[in-house]
């Protein structure tokens, strides 16, 4: 393969926008500028397109149209389902539980909560990745008004019991939300069938436009806003609406919906080339989270010795031309510090250092798995001068 | 006889399993019964889950190797030459020509300027911040990374000089130490990032070394360690 191509596998940190999601988004970037709330014939274009992608964003969770309230990130959507269902200072005892290995959006805002008077229990993690439905279970409180446990985390790619989990809220009174970000397009969910009561997700995961993301709020929950103003978004959160990027997310998520199955099979079988193909070619290498129930793109990788050159792994790898991360994008402002989430795992913080994700995606090629596998080794033998024969037996 | 697996999966046709239906995956499941588990959706596969699966083995928990030493230096096996105490023995991989080590001549360009190779017999001598020895080592290289001026070598000992022309590098730091260790005391629990006193199988003073160990990994052949920070006694 050509080398000087560039090789994309950070599809969890962010997707390349589908052309034809830019092609739904142009017209309102041209001559598609008004403002939806208008009365007059722009105004109602807008709206028009506006509630088109509501339907759309409402289909791809089995939602209705009516429980889609639009944002302008993922980050947001997690901030609002919180914050918007136990507002603060608190009047009464209230316990919120989530797990030690949430992106900082959810962790962040427990943190915030916390002093503010809401008491948190962050569940454990199993060391294969996975919130274990007793645990939470056990966890449960009288008082414990919401659970928020991501449906599949954004460094190990596994997915979570979400319906198992929500049904042990549902048992106890709690509201459950599941921060999807990294599951949208990937996996069925359905909020009827699983029993989820809010849901975030944003639409440059699923190959849509940044600066867009949602929150899906089940019928005839009450949340606090976050943004007071206008009112748009039935006053929960106002703010004139993207609705070029509304659109474009509208348009990403009918298309991931659409393509969801076939997608999957061909990212496994991606998936499962390459990490065959790492196996057999560095044997120090080894696959964190469990091997099947996680994200079809998804892999997370630990190489034994070389915790402490992730960092220099990724620079040599991008210096030929291939990007990967480490832990998670997110986490790239503070490289010297161990994963949480490999923390929460149980992973001790030298190991946790030292995970590379590799994501794939919509527009992955099996030509491009292929230069992966064969620029890969070289990278982490050329690691080793220092280290000697680390990793070599 | 046939079972039919289309009423244990889900029907939703998600694709995580690898196939493109819940049909497929059924049929497939005919030859292959032990696939069920790649069904992520599969509600039994969810419920019987106990967060409990190992991931693999932490360097840091490895299994226990021998506790006795096959060879005993007199009064105390655990104790060199000159008596001191040590707790394990760094023997050399199968196959190898010595024992591997990482070193840089004092003088790093000398690596270039000799025009080092893998494959050259090198000769020289270890001092100053890590690792005085009184002998002159011998040894082949089996890496070498010009820029730097760092080569992984094996030392062979001192005979090996006889069989060509050695370039001699001087003065060198030895910055790592790799080995096997099939034989430690019963105490020592090893452990990436601490620092151990061991006993290099081929040290020709049979003085024990101390070294960090940064690398632990289990091979069929024993634990394979990686020491960086090498003193002698």
């Amino acid at each position: 393969m050509n080398s000087t191509a560039r090789c994309y596998f950070d599809h969890s940190a962010t997707t390349p926008v589908d052309p034809r999601v830019i092609g739904a988004m142009e017209p309102f970037l041209h001559d598609g500028f008004g403002n939806p709330s208008s009365m007059y014939q722009e105004g109602v274009e807008a709206h028009q397109a506006l509630e088109e992608a509501r339907e759309k964003a409402a289909a791809l969770f089995g939602a209705r149209p009516g429980e889609v309230v639009f944002t302008a990130s993922g980050t947001e959507a997690d901030n609002l389902a919180l914050r918007g269902a136990i507002p603060t200072p608190v009047t009464e005892p209230t316990h919120l539980i989530t797990a030690a290995f949430e992106h900082p959006a959810i962790l962040e805002v427990c943190r915030y909560l916390e002093k503010h008077g809401v008491s948190i229990t962050f569940l454990s993690v199993g060391n294969d990745g996975f919130v274990d439905p007793q645990e939470l279970r056990r966890a449960m409180r009288p008082n414990t008004k919401l659970v928020s446990i991501m449906a599949a985390n954004n460094v190990v790619g596994t997915i979570q019991p979400v319906a198992e989990l929500a049904s042990v809220a549902h048992e106890h009174g709690a509201l459950f939300h599941t921060d999807a970000v990294q599951a949208a397009g990937k996996l069925p969910i359905d909020i009827g069938r699983d029993g989820i009561d809010l849901l975030s997700f944003s639409a440059h995961k699923i190959h849509g436009p940044k600066g867009v993301g949602a929150l899906i709020v089940r019928h005839g929950l009450e949340l606090q806003p976050l943004i007071l103003g206008g009112g748009q978004e039935r006053g929960i959160r106002s703010g004139t609406e993207n609705v070029a990027g509304i659109v474009g997310l509208g348009r990403a998520a009918e298309i991931a919906r659409a393509e969801m199955a076939q997608d999957s099979v061909r990212l496994v079988s991606l998936r499962d080339q390459l990490i065959d193909g790492i196996e057999e070619r560095i044997p120090n290498a080894y696959v964190i989270g469990h091997r099947f129930r996680r994200l079809p793109g998804h892999i997370c990788l630990g190489i034994s010795g070389l915790e402490g050159e992730t960092v220099k792994l990724l620079l040599a790898l991008n210096q030929a031309g291939i990007a990967v991360s480490t832990g998670s994008a997110c986490s790239s402002h503070h490289a010297g510090e161990p994963s949480h989430v490999l923390l929460a795992m149980g992973f001790d913080a030298f190991r946790a250092r030292g995970s590379v994700r590799i994501t794939l995606g919509r527009f992955t090629t099996s030509a491009q798995v292929d230069y992966l596998l064969e620029v890969l080794p070289l990278a982490v033998r050329d690691l080793q001068p220092i280290a000697s024969c680390a990793g070599r037996s | 006889m046939q079972i039919d697996y289309r009423a244990e999966l889900p029907g939703l046709d998600c694709g995580l399993c690898g196939y493109p239906t819940c049909d497929a995956f059924a049929g497939a499941l005919q030859l292959k019964p032990q696939l069920l588990e790649r069904c992520t959706m599969r509600s039994a596969n969810k419920q019987t889950f106990t967060g409990k699966v190992p991931v693999p083995d932490s360097p840091t928990t490895l299994p226990v190797v021998h506790n006795k030493p096959s060879v005993s230096n007199g009064k105390d096996p655990w104790c060199d030459r000159l008596g001191r105490p040590f707790e394990f023995y760094m023997d050399v991989f199968p196959g190898d020509k010595g024992p591997r080590e990482t070193i840089i001549p004092r003088n790093p360009l000398r690596t270039r300027e000799l025009e080092i190779q893998p494959g050259d017999l090198l000769l020289g001598r270890p001092s100053g911040m890590s690792c005085g020895c009184p002998l002159t080592h011998v040894g082949i290289a089996e890496r070498v990374d010009a820029v730097n001026g760092v080569i992984d070598w094996f030392i062979t000992g001192p005979l090996t000089a006889r069989q060509g022309n050695p370039k001699n590098i001087g003065y060198y730091e030895a910055i790592a130490y790799d080995g096997l260790i099939q034989e430690k005391h019963p105490n020592c629990e090893i452990q990436i990032g601490v620092r151990y006193y061991f006993q290099p199988r081929r040290c020709m003073m049979q003085w024990r070394h101390s070294g960090l160990i940064t690398f632990l990994n289990q091979t069929p052949h024993g634990l394979q360690a990686h020491a960086e920070g090498l003193m002698i006694g």
